[in-house]
């Protein structure tokens, strides 16, 4: 009991930092990219939402690399509040890889002239949100809470298969979806595009431990008014002057 | 090791004597593949069809695998066979490992049969990469089996085990798809080893990862 609450105060104290250094963080960048970085040579205007399509799916692969090794942590220590951590990142995972999707559809329409192509890399980063919608709902459907957290875990790490997938698609296939910025090769962006970007990485990074500070505290203390709720209920059966209804 | 090995022997022996006596699931795995080859055949019309044929084929193996695999754990749960696996002294992924065997040797007849049908139905020319298409074939039914044989095993005892199979199932055996259709292809095209040799790679580092993964991971759901 000591380790958990220590993690939930941790969570608890660290949380409203946390929260304001996001939203400095993004307005700056929002700032940045939308007002002082300048138009792209080829793509115009339409270029300024790529300032928050890439930093949010690097966001949601941060949160599913989180939700692996959460579920690592959990199998190997059975600690609740790990189980809660790792609810609460595929629950937010889920609205970054959303986010990311539909901004990357709305910036393909001008640029690629089509909302949605099978590209390997699209294909692999929609397959990434059926893997969190697939993990919610198995832990919907599991009623024994140990079991559930067990049986969510396995799933978590074996579905962290696909993140290579969507990290090397556009290498692997020389597709549409253009290949990494940044990799072993160096940087190829110019440094009015690099700022911005690297700022609202940060506040989505921000972004999404603020966020898991917040829903980790409401699911584990959603567990303890269940326990509590149901400590109560068997108290009262067992100090009531009434005998027990029969059973059967 | 001794215990661990006679526990995967003896579980594929009861598994294969049991279908044995009924041929439930080769059966409907059989027939429920033909009816898929069937729509496939009438929905996908057209003269040339080598560009998609991967596809269908690997289609045509995955929703066999959801039919056939998903059943795999439901006989040992209403049986109370769970029970007594739990007081077996040995590493449960070899309760897993046993399934597995039992399963992939399932899939692999039924898949061995449809090759000919395939071949019949959409005039596939074998050309000279047979044993290199029999190597993807087997690597590929081998990933869908680890996979499935898995999800079966955590689906076995949930509320929506219909459901949930399918859902798990499909998204996260996608590694195993794309490097079996893609190394089909090469192999069909009739294209030289080396330029689809990586996809071969992708698919057997896949099925050892899942494997292991698998084994350790089975210990934890058929734990209780």
């Amino acid at each position: 009991m000591t380790d958990l609450s220590r993690l939930i105060n941790r969570l608890r104290r660290w949380e409203r930092g946390i929260g304001i250094a996001a939203f400095v963080f993004l307005s700056a960048g929002l700032y940045l990219g939308l007002v002082t970085s300048p138009p792209d040579y080829y793509q115009g205007e339409v270029v300024r939402i790529m300032y928050i399509h890439v930093p949010f799916a690097k966001s949601a692969l941060l949160a599913y690399t989180i939700l692996f090794a959460g579920s690592l942590w959990y199998l190997w220590k059975r600690d609740p509040v790990v189980d809660n951590l790792c609810h609460a990142t595929a629950g937010i995972g889920l609205f970054f890889t959303s986010v990311a999707l539909v901004t990357g559809s709305i910036w393909a329409k001008p640029t690629w002239n089509t909302w949605w192509t099978w590209d390997p890399k699209l294909t692999a980063f929609a397959v990434l949100l059926l893997i969190q919608v697939g993990y919610l709902m198995l832990r919907s459907f599991v009623d024994a809470p140990d079991r559930e957290a067990r049986y969510a875990a396995a799933v978590a790490i074996v579905g962290f298969a696909d993140l290579p997938i969507v990290y090397l698609a556009a290498e692997w296939w020389r597709t549409l979806h253009q290949p990494l910025s940044i990799s072993v090769r160096g940087l190829s962006l110019s440094r009015e595009i690099f700022i911005p970007l690297i700022v609202m990485s940060i506040g989505t990074s921000l972004l999404l431990a603020y966020l898991l500070a917040v829903r980790t505290q409401m699911l584990y203390l959603e567990r303890l008014l269940i326990a509590k709720r149901g400590r109560m209920l068997a108290q009262s059966t067992t100090t009531s002057p009434l005998p027990p209804p029969p059973s059967g | 090791m001794r215990e661990l090995i006679n526990v995967i022997y003896w579980i594929t022996w009861k598994d294969l004597r049991c279908e044995l006596r009924n041929r439930e699931n080769l059966a409907a795995m059989l027939f429920f593949a033909l009816n898929i080859l069937l729509v496939f055949s009438f929905s996908f019309a057209m003269d040339d069809l080598t560009a998609i044929l991967p596809g269908l084929i690997w289609t045509a193996f995955g929703f066999t695998s959801i039919v056939g695999l998903g059943r795999s754990f439901v006989p040992e749960v209403q049986n109370d066979c769970v029970e007594y696996y739990q007081i077996l002294p040995v590493h449960k992924g070899a309760i897993y490992l046993g399934k597995l065997v039992g399963n992939l040797v399932f899939m692999t007849l039924v898949g061995l049969a449809l090759v000919p049908l395939l071949v019949l139905f959409f005039n596939i020319d074998l050309g000279g990469a047979t044993w290199i298409l029999l190597l993807i074939f087997l690597a590929g039914m081998a990933g869908l089996a680890i996979l499935g044989t898995l999800f079966s095993a955590l689906t076995s005892r949930i509320r929506a085990r219909e459901v949930m199979f399918p859902l798990l199932l499909l998204p996260l055996s996608v590694p195993v798809f794309i490097g079996a259709v893609e190394a089909t292809r090469g192999a069909l095209a009739g294209d030289p080893l080396p330029l689809y040799r990586h996809w071969i790679d992708l698919l057997l580092i896949f099925d050892g990862i899942f494997v292991i993964v698998a084994f350790w991971i089975s210990e934890l759901i058929l734990d209780d």
